[in-house]
């Protein structure tokens, strides 16, 4: 378990986290979210006391700097390639593991376990991105961790890295330990998530599972399939829907299932499909940080735009 | 504190350079001893040449044993933050004080073996030349070598702090070179001229000319005309070495703890 309160931390005029409050619960994998530069790695350096400023963060009811041996309590990856470039990828976890009072046979499981024991080795310069995030996770469960805290684990995995990766922290997750990881890939996160803590400009947007953030933050539709379903549309919008025809079909916004259901036995409106669109996790996240983005591109422009090469579209 | 002593100790011993810079170390200062052998075979040897030989040409300037292990002192503290380790080094190690000490405690117990092994080799070339060491364990030689130890290891300190300050390697090297090198000797220089005569007074507190004193075998005698420089004695000048080093090492500690990793 892990409990975060009033974490606060400024660079001189900018507040980078603002406050924040929440709690990462064992047992299910914790997603944190937020646009770039809302302060998410910040606030994970705060928690491990890597960077100063104010609140207070709890593993298991204990205060990382006080831990003895944290590698055994804590796993951590934070940077993309932590490593000396010319310290083999083995012996960068005997050094860890040596501080910790873990034996050189647990490297090896590790590393065996992240797929790389047959360049366990070789220095992690001539690592891609992929192989590092491996073995950063391999340091991350050196101890064999009851809690986990990932900043962004699947940043240049390739595919079957992503489903790897996300296989082993819900296997960690249903095993007990608290998970708490950071993500740009919302599609992933939809997937692995089952709570969420968003935040934009350092403060708290969300904090709860991933159905209530979804369900808080976009709107749900209804969409109705039917062999006659025109007249059915005027029906609908007197009863404050707002009505789109998609495909043959009609996708009704502002009105729950039921009362569409009931409407069309009412009217007498045969249907062949009554069912709920649900919103994706990037939509609610949309949403939901619109506002909090602290670097905003400019759209990108279809026809005549100066970047875009002839013929080509964005 | 063991636990940060485990892990310091492996994180040296899985450097490659540790053992190009301790290797070279050796290397060069046991080919002063070689040189000097070669040169002066068929002449006695005097008790100047033998602390040449073991100080490995440190007693005129050249401390090339303390500039090696200065360059580990600095990889120590500046190799953290050059590769980003200080993130997994401080998650593993989170309480900031018991790391300092357990670098302070491997590096300057490395340098003390290594300073001690390279006295015993040159020792060796010594005897296998000339067959003897006259007046090796007598005053002013045996000071000389005492103080020639604490120099390196002052020296390394130097080192250690600086890389710790500046969180690099490249400033705390250019800084180490810098001032014993140039700052230093140009102020030394300039001292001379009777126009900026109102530097002679510095010259007694410049950090590494004292700290080359603790090895020095006679008072320096810089001829006739030069200015009185009011030294100070072989131990005094050490301790504004050591100040010195105690300054850059407790400013760098008091940002460490204060700074964000």
């Amino acid at each position: 378990m892990i409990t975060a309160k009033g974490l606060y931390k400024r660079y001189r005029k900018t507040v980078a986290v603002d406050h924040l409050s929440f709690d990462v619960r064992p047992g299910v994998v914790t997603g944190f979210l937020g646009p770039n530069g809302s302060g998410k790695s910040t606030t994970m350096r705060l928690m491990l006391g890597l960077d100063h400023g104010e609140g207070e963060t709890l593993f298991d009811g204990k205060r990382f700097g006080t831990i003895r041996r944290p590698i055994n309590e804590v796993g951590a990856l934070l940077e993309a390639k932590p490593f000396h470039p010319t310290r083999s990828a083995r012996n960068h976890l005997r050094m860890l593991a040596a501080g910790n009072r873990i034996p050189d046979r647990r490297v090896d499981e590790v590393m065996e376990f992240v797929g790389l024991g047959d360049v366990k080795r070789k220095k992690p310069k001539g690592y891609s991105l992929g192989m590092a995030q491996r073995l950063g996770l391999a340091q991350a469960l050196l101890g064999d961790p009851r809690i986990l805290l990932l900043d962004e684990p699947t940043n240049g995995l390739d595919p079957h890295g992503i489903h790897w990766m996300r296989d082993v922290l819900k296997t960690l997750a249903a095993e007990g330990r608290t998970i708490f990881v950071s993500s740009h890939l919302l599609s992933e996160m939809q997937l692995m998530a089952d709570e969420l803590v968003v935040i934009g400009r350092g403060t708290m947007i969300f904090n709860g599972d991933v159905d209530t953030f979804v369900r808080e933050f976009t709107q749900s539709q209804v969409v109705v399939r039917g062999p006659d379903t025109a007249g059915f549309t005027a029906a609908l919008e007197a009863e404050g829907g707002e009505v789109k025809a998609e495909d043959g079909a009609l996708v009704v916004s502002g009105l729950e299932i039921g009362k569409v259901g009931h409407l069309a036995f009412t009217t007498g409106v045969e249907l062949h499909e009554l069912s709920t669109r649900r919103a994706s996790l990037e939509e609610a996240f949309m949403s939901a940080t619109g506002a909090s983005e602290e670097f905003v591109a400019k759209e990108p422009v279809r026809a005549g735009g100066p970047a875009a090469p002839e013929g080509e579209a964005l | 504190m063991l636990d940060a002593l485990r892990f310091e100790w492996t994180r040296l011993l899985t450097l490659r350079s540790t053992y190009w810079l301790i290797g070279m170390g050796l290397l060069v200062t046991t080919g002063v001893a070689v040189l000097l052998g070669v040169a002066g075979r068929n002449d006695p040897i005097s008790t100047e040449v033998l602390w040449i030989a073991l100080n490995g040409a440190a007693g005129f300037g050249l401390p090339f044993l303390a500039v090696f292990m200065a360059i580990i002192g600095i990889f120590a503290c500046g190799h953290e933050y050059r590769h980003g380790t200080i993130q997994p080094t401080l998650t593993s190690l989170p309480q900031r004080n018991r790391l300092i000490l357990a670098k302070l405690a491997v590096v300057l117990t490395t340098t003390l073996a290594v300073t001690i092994v390279q006295m015993a080799i040159n020792l060796g070339v010594v005897y296998v030349v000339w067959g003897e060491a006259p007046g090796l364990f007598e005053d002013p030689l045996g000071t000389a070598l005492i103080g020639y130890v604490l120099y390196v290891l002052l020296y390394v300190l130097v080192g250690f702090g600086l890389g710790l300050l500046f969180r690099g390697v490249p400033s705390a090297l250019v800084v180490i070179f810098l001032m014993p090198l140039i700052i230093e000797n140009m102020i030394f220089g300039l001292s001379n001229i009777p126009q900026l005569d109102w530097l002679v007074p510095v010259v007694k507190f410049l950090p590494f000319t004292d700290g080359a004193r603790l090895m020095e075998l006679a008072a320096p005698d810089f001829g006739p005309g030069a200015p009185d420089f009011d030294l100070f004695s072989r131990w005094a000048s050490g301790g504004v070495f050591a100040l010195f080093a105690a300054l850059i090492l407790s400013a760098a500690w008091i940002l460490f703890k204060k700074r964000d990793a």
